[in-house]
């Protein structure tokens, strides 16, 4: 699948040709660097001072390689279509190999950062568990009753919240039971067959 | 056993021959211990009961009276010897005394399970629900390709209150490893009831 590039998109990096490739690779860490934390514009001015251009190109340079980068990896594209879409440009050869090496090495993180944005409900991180026979209480003396107690710490959108709950032996034996079932049926055939088809 | 003066003023009376006969008594005890054992029946305590001769502020005062008595020796955990000397201090004749030591054996463990129910507790976990999903994009990022499981935890709260729900996902990792944790937990709880 090729990647289409808007007029103003390939406008943007048109700027790229004209400075040589030290200065592109310096780009490209910066365009990662800002995909991983966010943009901070006195990079762009810095940049612009050294090599005697307006703000405004520096700026539309690095995001226009960080909107490559990021659709590229989005889509998954292949190392053919990306060198296709690329092509569009018209850069030199050379260029379009530190294009494509940028591509590969980050293609990865980038995808884990656009999962990050992605719809979802609160994450499972840890359980921790605890052991307690209840002997008493207010309503009644001399007790023996076993109880297991869970804190159950789930992420949802990078706050942590800590639920504590609890619960007795006999349900505890069913709850192992009904998700070791869960487990075993990811091994069956027919989502074995899913899995490896959809892909 | 420490009961309060209406209390005891309520056993007198039922220790006392010229206001309860012994049958009277009887049947007042049974449905006593019968109104705290189905404590959430609709049926009202004393129906069938015939006690319309009698005083009825009374024999309330008298019901309250030995329903008190009652949950604080089962809350006690009170044997023959505690109940007898309690009750012989208010003086019931050693009839009535086999009559409500007879009843609160056979009702002492349905009363016990009762009383347990009642307090504070963390949500109680009821039961689990899954569901095995297969991610395959979303707005953000194509080609995700993911298997993924979503946990619904039932939840209880002191039996009377609303249950709620624990909604979470996880993938095959995190399942595995939340299961890893609930069988430590289960495998130290054998070994403790082993001990």
């Amino acid at each position: 699948m090729l990647l289409v590039l808007s007029e103003e998109h390939k406008e943007h990096l048109a700027f790229l040709p004209e400075v040589d490739s030290a200065v592109v690779g310096e780009f490209g860490r910066i365009a990662v660097e800002f995909i991983r934390k966010g943009s901070n514009p006195k990079t762009y001015e810095g940049a612009a001072r050294k090599l005697n251009v307006a703000v405004e190109t520096v700026q539309h340079g690095v995001e226009g390689l960080m909107y490559l980068l990021a659709e590229s990896s989005k889509l998954m594209i292949s190392e053919v279509d990306f060198q296709d879409s690329v092509l569009v440009l018209g850069f030199s050869e050379e260029l379009n190999k530190v294009l494509l090496q940028l591509y590969l090495d980050n293609r990865k993180e980038i995808r884990l950062i656009l999962s990050e944005l992605a719809p979802s409900l609160p994450h499972y991180h840890n359980l921790e568990w605890r052991l307690d026979v209840q002997l008493a209480s207010r309503a009644l003396r001399q007790q023996i009753k076993p109880m297991v107690s869970f804190q159950l710490q789930l992420d949802s959108n990078g706050t942590r919240s800590y639920h504590t709950l609890q619960t007795d032996p006999a349900t505890l034996l069913h709850l192992i039971q009904e998700l070791e079932q869960a487990l075993a049926e990811v091994k069956t055939n027919h989502c074995r067959r899913i899995l490896r088809n959809i892909k | 056993m420490e009961l309060s003066e209406f209390v005891l003023k309520g056993l007198q009376y039922l220790a006392d021959p010229a206001h309860f006969s012994c049958s009277a008594f009887s049947a007042l005890a049974e449905a006593s211990f019968r109104s705290l054992v189905h404590s959430g029946s609709a049926h009202a305590v004393l129906d069938g009961v015939d006690m319309q001769r009698m005083d009825q502020a009374l024999v309330k005062h008298c019901h309250a009276a030995i329903a008190t008595c009652i949950l604080e020796c089962v809350k006690q955990n009170a044997d023959r010897a505690t109940i007898s000397t309690c009750l012989e201090d208010l003086k019931f004749d050693s009839e009535r005394i086999d009559v409500f030591y007879s009843l609160y054996k056979q009702n002492k463990s349905d009363l016990e399970n009762v009383l347990s129910s009642i307090g504070r507790c963390p949500p109680h976990i009821t039961d689990a629900s899954w569901r095995l999903e297969y991610q395959i994009k979303n707005s953000h990022l194509h080609k995700v390709s993911q298997p993924s499981y979503l946990i619904t935890l039932n939840l209880e709260n002191g039996g009377t209150r609303a249950a709620e729900d624990l909604n979470f996902s996880c993938t095959l990792e995190q399942l595995q490893d939340l299961l890893g944790k609930m069988k430590d937990a289960a495998k130290s709880l054998e070994k403790a009831t082993h001990l």
